[in-house]
């Protein structure tokens, strides 16, 4: 694994990013940034691709909080007690791909590329239950709306991304030099 | 197998947590990690004993809080250990390095140059993480000494899944023990020792701490004033996902008098006044789940 020293502004590195609008908004900032003050007396930053907790951290939320709604819309119960029940439940739910999914793949390929396998087919799941809600005439359908349209924007920013590629490679390698 | 042995695999110290946390490092994709991870913290809520020891110990270090709250500050201490505990399996099973910054980094480098040393530490933060890391970049070796794990299912999976290049000696056969540590820190190595617990039958010095009197291991001290080397206060911080901050105090220098008590008795003081500093500031990060203080325990 590659490592960045004493380098703040490497936090901005396209590759310490995983999702396309994530990518874009680092490079954004990248450009941007001049040495950044180091408020440490040394630092060291590795380039990976899932080290962002901001990004990270942010769709675990929106996911979390789409499949809370989608659990509440299903349930048969009065707003207070669904939110409530829905909670374990949606945490629990989104459990599934990973413990079901997660020993099949691994059996099949080996270690590897299962993770990024497991991470698709979980998004493709939340989509195919986004497209349910969406047509539905249930409030979740706005939830689902907001979901779907975030999967677009990611998509048109992976082409921004691969038609920038060049310029971020030149940026990383400035920064990372 | 017997049927007692059978479901001690699924005690909280249990086997069966650790290979759940290796197959949740490598299959869990990162964005989902949060959610797991904030649920298997409240899912360990539910171990009594470790709640309630947290809690009191809480209570010593804040005084005057409430239960209520000292509840959702235990839900921060589990939320903490998780991530730091997964942290530690992801860089062993992937070497998947988190990001680190250096306070007392002149400190740090004086250790990394000196002629052997003591670094002393605490059950804060990613200890075992610092260890292995630092054992592969280090200049000098690393020998860390450590209490070794209860269930002997767990102790056979932990040596089987450990990281290679670090040295881990357990503090078990304390004289033999003893005489070993002496001999590789004269040749110039590292010895990382906890120094804020007192596990087993192992030989202590008073202290106080947050005001209290406690108990400390003397291992440490005994070994830098025989060997004649500094103790270097270390501290493994978790100030973020997959961010560490490695914090390393002023030497502690033993120097020997015709009083060996009172030259333990300096060096102990201020030890604890950097593992209080600490320990106040990060309290979310001190995995001590038994009562700490004798009266907590009451």
């Amino acid at each position: 694994m590659n490592v960045v020293t004493d380098r703040p502004e490497a936090r901005w590195l396209p590759s310490r990013h995983r999702f396309a609008m994530a990518r874009l908004i680092a490079y954004a900032e990248l450009r941007g940034a001049r040495a950044a003050a180091n408020n440490t007396e040394h630092l060291i930053l590795p380039i990976d691709r899932d080290q962002t907790a901001a990004e990270m951290n942010g769709i675990a939320i929106w996911v979390f909080v789409t499949t809370v709604c989608y659990v509440v819309a299903a349930l048969p119960l009065v707003w207070p007690a669904a939110i409530i029940v829905a909670i374990p439940i949606a945490a629990i739910a989104l459990h599934f791909p990973i413990v079901v999914i997660g020993p099949i793949v691994r059996m099949l390929i080996g270690d590897g590329d299962h993770v990024k396998i497991i991470s698709v087919v979980t998004m493709v799941l939340l989509a195919i239950t986004s497209s349910y809600f969406v047509v539905s005439s249930s409030w979740a359908r706005y939830v689902a709306s907001f979901f779907l349209a975030v999967l677009l924007v990611n998509g048109a920013a992976a082409v921004v991304v691969w038609l920038l590629r060049g310029s971020i490679r030149s940026a990383e390698k400035r920064c990372a030099r | 197998m017997t049927q007692s042995a059978w479901w001690r695999r699924f005690s909280v110290r249990g086997v069966v947590w650790r290979q759940l946390l290796r197959f949740a490092i490598l299959t869990v994709p990162p964005w989902i990690e949060p959610i797991v991870m904030a649920f298997w913290s409240a899912f360990f809520l539910l171990w009594g004993p470790g709640r309630r020891g947290v809690m009191r110990n809480l209570k010593v270090i804040k005084p005057g809080s409430s239960a209520i709250a000292n509840f959702f500050r235990c839900y921060r201490v589990f939320w903490n250990y998780a991530w730091t505990i997964a942290d530690n399996v992801r860089f062993k099973e992937l070497r998947t390095i988190p990001d680190w910054e250096f306070i007392g980094w002149n400190h740090f480098q004086a250790m990394q140059a000196s002629n052997g040393a003591i670094l002393l530490t605490a059950h804060m933060g990613s200890y075992d993480l610092g260890a292995h890391l630092f054992s592969e970049t280090s200049t000098r070796r690393i020998v860390m000494v450590r209490a070794p794990e209860e269930d002997p299912q767990t102790r056979e999976f932990e040596e089987h899944h450990g990281a290679e290049g670090l040295r881990i000696e357990f503090n078990t056969r304390a004289t033999e023990l003893a005489l070993d540590l002496l001999e590789t820190v004269r040749d110039g190595a590292i010895v990382a020792i906890q120094g804020d617990r007192v596990t087993g039958s192992i030989s202590t010095l008073p202290a106080t701490f947050f005001g209290k009197p406690v108990n400390v291991p003397a291992g440490p001290f005994a070994l830098a004033l025989a060997a004649r080397v500094p103790i270097y206060p270390v501290f493994v911080v978790r100030v973020g996902r997959r961010r560490y901050r490695l914090v390393t105090s002023r030497p502690i220098e033993i120097t020997r008098s015709r009083n060996r008590d009172d030259d333990f008795a300096r060096a102990v003081a201020q030890w604890m006044t950097e593992l209080e500093d600490v320990v106040r500031g990060y309290w979310y990060q001190w995995f001590t789940f038994e009562p700490y203080w004798p009266e907590a325990a009451a």
